[in-house]
């Protein structure tokens, strides 16, 4: 176990550097953050830009940028925000609950949703109703998350006035996030756990059970669903990383105060800072959910722990 | 038993009921699109932390929504001969949002902290760079000692890096502390600030000029317009302020019966400027064909819905320097077809139009624009860039194709602002085009300190600029304020910079 661990932390430490430094240096690529800076205001000379590059610390090299940042980052201390001195630590810690409560929140929406829709639709196989599930479920996959988001809160913003149309206030204001996240990875999910279903169900052991005389019910949610976990836990964990990278659109469309918005206002401004913080952060939570994928299968597969 | 239970609850209720609309009456909640981060005046750069600060802070010179410069924390103002000196008398009876006092020291600190190191890392120092010194003469007296005049400074002390904040305050609590805690001696003070989310203020009762309406005033930073807009057709807010309103929702608003639009000329304008150096825009008369070749007007009435007005030169009607009387070149194909055939651009001629890829309205103006010059018998294209890799590369490095777009505008309200900056040689902007007469006409309005004689020298820089053709000037764009109907006595301001003393809620 330690050497397993051991190996997961170099792995990961790699992989920040990695992505960090193509993140770092792509983004200096395009745009210079002092001249944003400066937009609002009249007369700018170069010199003025030069005196807000060298604050900025944008007068150094690449190299020396990127080094003062893994070193920041070894001490915990990202940096500051271009744009309003923030520091980069502040801003994460406020957005990274946020987008987090979200994600579960929609995964929640989708796995109670699609299990028991998957499993009807595995056991009723090519009758109207698997068919209808699988167009239904086609249907959801083919809408894009921002249509989706404007029409519900048409229908429950504007229209019926049940619930608030953006921002993160309580209960209520996760309804339509979490439905618009849900409904979309519920499409895919119904497909999967369908797919797989139908290939645990023609394994010899579900026969045996079968055989037995025991109940439906337990064939199923006992024998068969305990079997199909596996891959659905490496799907719904991949999903979980997914979702922190694909929730910037609803994120925007509901106003939500998290990571996805966060990155998204960074690119716009240019604050590198803000960008390698929130970037550095995804990493290791999708480090971090991989390790806790792979010590699920010991939890829920009696082979896997002996292994 | 049973009675006397509902009679509680029913009394309980309209009770809560009679909290609520009291408290409704005076909490106001206005959709920003951008949290600026910091609300130190030295920090700032962007138009959305004036919409929040000018309620905050106050300036020497104050300037409204009517245009009209008036005294702020300044009674009174006096300039000496050669304009190198500006003696102010200053409001007595002032205090910060914390007790301190205002006085001359105020000021002082103020100005030296802008121009000093602490100024030199944000971007608004580079506006006061013709304040030399501040000299304190009794504690309500100040001479301002400038190192040469600038016509535009008593605007500039009307707002952004000029405002007045409290010396004892900062050194006690740091830069750091103010920026997410500022105070100030405006009519709001802010008393919450969630980062990224909102920031709420409340009512100053001791503000010199009067206790504002309202108790409460709230900011919610809502980037996406759909979202805004949703907002304040549900309610959650009274007012979305621009940036955000897009053209194509102002039918969404209007047609609510608890919204409106209110519209007001801003200062942005947009021109499509030209590369007067290669390509078949070098030459003089193409330019001036290609603007003829173009019926902007019927571009104002249809895309931009009416909400525009057509401009002669790089600036729109509240702009000083802006001549009533100088009229745009007008639309006139034949003459543009002439003008070419006179040039000796041979039909099918390549030019590319550079436009920002994200501004979809003006990606609708392009088209147009392009339609009107294939009938002049041009290959037109029209190439879209990332915003900032327009500003940032392609225009500076005089990388663009034979036009490009120019969205311009600044808070002063002054030319000085647009064309030095554009036309001025070896300028950020002026990638292409040097001319030594205008240079010196340039440089020479920044030396006047006659308010006519300044006026008339920048209409002739206009008209100047006209002659040579040296853009397309297209229009100028209205603000659009998305406003709920029970707000009252809110007034549009064309700078966003929105001070909301005597705004109140009808019930």
């Amino acid at each position: 176990m330690g050497k397993f661990l051991f190996y997961r932390l170099l792995q990961a430490v790699f992989v920040i550097i990695v992505v960090t430094l193509i993140v770092s240096f792509t983004i200096r690529l395009t745009g210079d953050p002092a001249v944003m800076l400066s937009q609002g205001s009249g007369s700018v000379t170069e010199a003025d830009l030069e005196m807000i590059r060298e604050a900025l610390g944008l007068n150094q090299s690449f190299a020396a940028q990127y080094v003062q940042f893994i070193q920041g980052l070894v001490v915990g201390d990202m940096g500051r925000s271009f744009v309003g001195g923030a520091p980069v630590m502040d801003l994460i810690s406020r957005a990274l609950p946020a987008t987090l409560w979200l994600a579960f929140a929609s995964l929640a929406v989708s796995i109670v949703v699609s299990i028991p829709l998957g499993i009807k639709a595995a056991t009723s196989r090519g009758t109207w109703v698997d068919q209808l599930i699988r167009i239904v479920s086609l249907v959801g996959l083919s809408f894009p998350n921002f249509w989706l988001a404007i029409m519900l809160v048409l229908l429950f913003s504007i229209v019926l006035g049940w619930l608030p149309p953006s921002g993160m206030s309580g209960i209520a204001s996760f309804i339509m996030p979490a439905a618009t996240m849900g409904i979309i990875l519920t499409a895919t999910n119904v497909r999967l756990v369908r797919t797989t279903m139908l290939d645990t169900l023609r394994s010899q052991y579900i026969m045996v059970a079968r055989a037995k005389g025991l109940s439906n019910t337990v064939v199923l949610y006992k024998h068969a669903l305990r079997n199909c976990a596996i891959p659905l836990i490496t799907y719904f964990g991949l999903q979980f990383g997914g979702l922190l990278g694909g929730i910037v659109v609803v994120e925007r469309v509901f106003n939500w105060p998290g990571l996805g918005s966060l990155a998204f206002d960074a690119v716009a401004a240019r604050d590198y800072p803000v960008l390698q913080g929130v970037i550095t952060v995804l990493a290791m939570m999708i480090i971090v959910i991989n390790l806790l994928v792979d010590i699920a299968y010991g939890l829920v597969d009696p082979r896997v722990r002996k292994e | 038993m049973k009675n006397g239970k509902v009679l509680l609850k029913s009394l309980l209720a309209s009770v809560a009921l009679a909290a609520a609309i009291s408290a409704q009456a005076g909490s106001l909640t206005i959709a920003s699109p951008q949290d600026p981060g910091s609300w130190d005046p030295i920090d700032t750069f962007l138009v959305n932390w004036a919409s929040v600060a000018t309620n905050v802070f106050d300036g020497l010179t104050y300037r409204g929504p009517d245009m009209a410069l008036v005294p702020g924390l300044a009674t009174a103002w006096e300039e000496n001969e050669d304009g190198t000196r500006i003696r102010f008398t200053l409001r007595e009876d002032v205090t910060f949002h914390n007790g301190e006092p205002f006085n001359a020291e105020s000021v002082k600190f103020t100005f030296d902290r802008l121009l000093g190191e602490e100024g030199a890392q944000g971007p608004q120092r580079s506006n006061y760079t013709a304040i030399d010194s501040i000299e304190i003469i009794d504690d309500y007296t100040v001479d301002m000692h400038l190192h040469q005049p600038d016509p535009v400074l008593l605007t500039k002390l009307a707002g952004y890096g000029a405002m007045i904040v409290p010396p004892q305050y900062i050194q006690e609590h740091g830069s750091d502390h103010f920026a997410i805690h500022p105070v100030g001696t405006g009519p709001f003070q802010i008393v919450n600030y969630a980062r990224r989310e909102r920031v709420e203020l409340e009512a100053y009762a001791d503000h010199w000029g009067g206790a504002p309406r309202l108790d409460q005033l709230t900011y919610r930073f809502i980037s996406e317009p759909s979202t805004a807009i949703a907002e304040l057709q549900s309610g959650g807010v009274h007012i979305v302020i621009p940036p955000t309103v897009p053209i194509g929702m102002i039918d969404t608003i209007e047609n609510n019966r608890n919204t409106h639009v209110a519209s007001v000329p801003s200062p942005t304008v947009e021109a499509l400027r030209f590369n007067t150096e290669s390509g078949i825009t070098a030459d003089e008369r193409v330019r001036r064909a290609l603007i003829m070749a173009v019926d902007r007007e019927a571009i104002v009435d249809s895309i931009l819905a009416g909400q525009g007005q057509v401009i002669s030169s790089f600036q729109g009607e509240f702009s000083f320097g802006y001549d009533p009387e100088m009229e745009p070149i007008p639309h006139d194909m034949e003459g543009a077809r002439q003008l070419l055939a006179e040039a000796g651009v041979e039909p099918g001629a390549s030019l590319q139009i550079d436009v920002r890829g994200g501004d979809a309205t003006f990606g609708e103006v392009a088209q147009v624009v392009s339609s009107y010059l294939q009938m002049l018998g041009l290959n037109v294209s029209i190439r879209g860039y990332e915003t900032n890799v327009l500003l940032n590369d392609i225009i500076p490095e005089g990388r663009t194709g034979e036009m490009f777009q120019q969205k311009w505008g600044g808070w002063t309200f002054d030319f000085d602002n647009t064309a030095y900056l554009m036309y001025h040689t070896g300028e950020r902007w002026n990638p292409y085009d040097s001319d030594e007469e205008l240079d010196a006409m340039l440089n020479e309005q920044r030396s006047i300190t006659d308010p006519a004689r300044r006026e008339d020298l920048l209409q002739s820089i206009a008209r100047y600029t006209q002659d040579r053709a040296l853009e397309m000037p297209l229009y100028s764009i209205n603000a659009l304020y998305g406003v709920r109907n029970e707000v009252q006595n809110f007034e549009a301001a064309p700078d966003n910079r929105l001070r909301l003393t005597d705004v109140y809620l009808e019930d």
